[in-house]
């Protein structure tokens, strides 16, 4: 895996197009419902990661509004089909605007490192949310094209008082 | 007649009922800032946010922005956070370290204590009839400050109980969550959630003791989380993942929760559970039990941890959970608006896994981007909408085992599904708005 990484690297092949475009795809999975998918971007260990405080170094020893591997994202999208999750009654609906991608190298452990800024529009029930921040993405090229290792949702707004955040941003 | 007089607000509490205004009128919610949160004592912080002379830690109680410090001499204060002179709020950041307190306008500089020490172009104030020592020109203090085991507590009126004798029972709930910690001390960590709702206070209150909604709200999360364990987890010697332990028990079955219990003491507090909760069948963490007995013996470890509380209640604003070490703060902002905070507590001398499960726990159900508060959030909402509702049906029923309390020593238990609390409320919230002086 790392002789093909620093390959792509020597080759400069590491197209700052192409992980736009992945990033493009992974936020049109989300905003098309198509999470079962999106999942699938991941697989089991990959985390989503959305920090509850601004340069938050890591998740395990303070709160964090989401922090979710497979397990847990297994659960959620489960839930957004259960027929009693009441508070998605009515059903809310997202739009995501990403910008500002930058290929940001690659880590000790191979994976490519993504920067990028984002906008979520989240609507519910006559309320439009707007949530931004900032994407860390850590993305793993396979065949099968990239597969996300780890992502970091760095809401601007973290730390204040907000309402609910409904789906994945 | 709407003149919320004695007479009018009294009669709006009815022994099996309450009228529902007191969740919609905003005229209401004026007199409770004024007669029950200006009263009770509010939990501020604690000491550990403020471990050195200097820090301060600015936050609200009763809507009123104030700021606690650590003077010089060893004191915490709790001041207003607005300045003498103009009134600009003196600290504008949640929390930092200050030698002096110096206004952002014009230089006023204060002890960390609130005394004024310095004005700029004192020469001006001559023969004006300004006196910089007198106390209106210092940082004004908060009425009553007290703590307990480091959480410190504040009343904005200086008539009233002691802080130890006004918690009364709940003070047990304090005591078990800092003798979870093998080293009998806590400490603030992790940052703090700030989840705003669009309901009145007293809904969430009143939800953290009602046992009949967990199996029916948390449906859609905990009744899915199970299902997906059994899908992912087939063979039975898997080790069941702390997330799922946490999630699975909201959804028990009614003989689980009517089995927790409830117990009400004075001023209106309240507690479910006690040796059962949904907390208590969680796997031990390795390691904490061990330092446990060899701080306490094995006999007492055994009761601190046989201590399964699952929220308790200090009415009308502080609630909190010893097994998982987190408190949640209420903040009422409006008649139809509050803000919930949740802290996790570090309990020190016990292995971090304790720390990190209960971050991991309020993640999956304090966050406002969790699978479980949402649902809970989408009931006040609907609550708040239906009861603006102008129909014949004006009074909400509490009338679940109605005259089945036991009242031993003015202490009151009832089944878990009682709505005891409710009704243990709405009397302490009518003494408080009366101001007959005996609440609860």
């Amino acid at each position: 895996m790392s002789a093909a990484v620093d390959a792509i690297e020597a080759a400069g092949q590491v197209d700052a197009g192409g992980l736009a475009q992945f990033l493009y795809h992974e936020a049109r999975l989300l905003d098309e419902q198509r999470w079962d998918e999106w999942q699938a971007l991941y697989g089991d260990d990959g985390e989503y990661w959305v920090p509850a405080s601004p340069a938050q170094p890591d998740p395990q020893n303070h709160l964090s509004l989401i922090y979710e591997t497979g397990l847990l994202r297994a659960v959620r999208i489960k839930r957004f089909r259960h027929p009693n999750a009441f508070s998605l009654q009515p059903a809310p609906r997202c739009s995501h605007i990403i910008s500002n991608v930058m290929f940001d190298g690659v880590d000790e452990a191979g994976a490519l490192q993504v920067y990028s800024k984002f906008i979520m529009l989240q609507y519910r029930r006559e309320v439009q949310d707007v949530f931004g921040g900032t994407y860390t993405h850590k993305l793993k090229p396979t065949d099968a094209g990239y597969r996300i290792l780890h992502k970091r949702v760095d809401l601007i707004n973290c730390d204040a008082a907000m309402t609910n955040i409904l789906l994945y941003l | 007649m709407k003149d919320y007089s004695d007479a009018y607000l009294s009669s709006l509490i009815r022994s099996d009922s309450v009228h529902r205004d007191v969740y919609t009128d905003p005229e209401i919610f004026k007199l409770e800032m004024q007669r029950i949160w200006g009263c009770a004592w509010l939990y501020v912080g604690h000491v550990s946010q403020v471990p050195n002379p200097g820090d301060y830690f600015a936050t609200t109680i009763a809507n009123q922005p104030v700021i606690m410090t650590h003077h010089s001499d060893g004191n915490i204060h709790v001041l207003f956070n607005r300045c003498a002179h103009k009134g600009a709020q003196l600290v504008g950041d949640t929390c930092g370290h200050a030698r002096q307190l110096r206004c952002c306008y014009h230089g006023w500089v204060y002890d960390t204590d609130g005394r004024l020490l310095h004005t700029p172009g004192q020469a001006g104030y001559q023969g004006t009839g300004f006196d910089k020592d007198h106390p209106i020109n210092s940082l004004q203090k908060v009425a009553r400050v007290a703590s307990y085991h480091g959480l410190v507590f504040a009343s904005l009126s200086a008539e009233g109980v002691d802080l130890i004798t006004w918690l009364g029972g709940a003070a047990a709930s304090i005591d078990n969550l800092v003798e979870r910690s093998p080293e009998g001390r806590i400490e603030i960590a992790g940052g703090c959630f700030r989840y705003l709702h669009d309901s009145n206070w007293k809904m969430f209150v009143e939800n953290l003791n009602d046992a009949m909604h967990p199996m029916v709200v948390h449906q859609s999360s905990s009744g899915t989380a199970k299902r997906v364990f059994e899908d992912r987890f087939t063979d039975k010697q898997d080790a069941v993942p702390f997330e799922l332990e946490m999630l699975a028990p909201f959804t028990s079955d009614y003989d689980f929760f009517e089995a927790m219990g409830l117990t009400a003491w004075q001023y209106g507090h309240s507690v479910t559970g006690g040796e059962v909760s949904i907390h208590s069948a969680y796997s031990p963490i390795p390691g904490y039990a061990e330092a446990l007995i060899a701080r306490y013996g094995e006999e007492k470890a055994r009761q601190i941890l046989s201590v399964n509380r699952h929220n308790t209640v200090v009415y009308p604003g502080f609630t909190l959970k010893g097994a998982i070490t987190s408190v949640r703060v209420v903040k009422p902002l409006a008649v139809d608006k509050t803000v919930i905070e949740s802290w996790v507590f570090r309990q020190l001398g016990a292995p971090e896994e304790l720390f990190q499960r209960s971050i991991t726990y309020c993640n999956l159900i304090n966050s406002q981007a969790n699978l479980v508060g949402p649902d809970d959030w989408e009931a006040y909402h609907r609550m708040q909408q239906g009861l603006n509702v102008t129909d014949q049906n004006e009074w909400v029923s509490q009338h679940r085992y109605l005259n089945a309390d036991v009242i031993t020593d003015g202490v009151k238990q009832a089944t878990g599904t009682s709505d005891m609390v409710f009704r243990h409320q709405f009397q302490a919230w009518k003494n408080y708005m009366l101001n007959t002086g005996t609440p609860a």
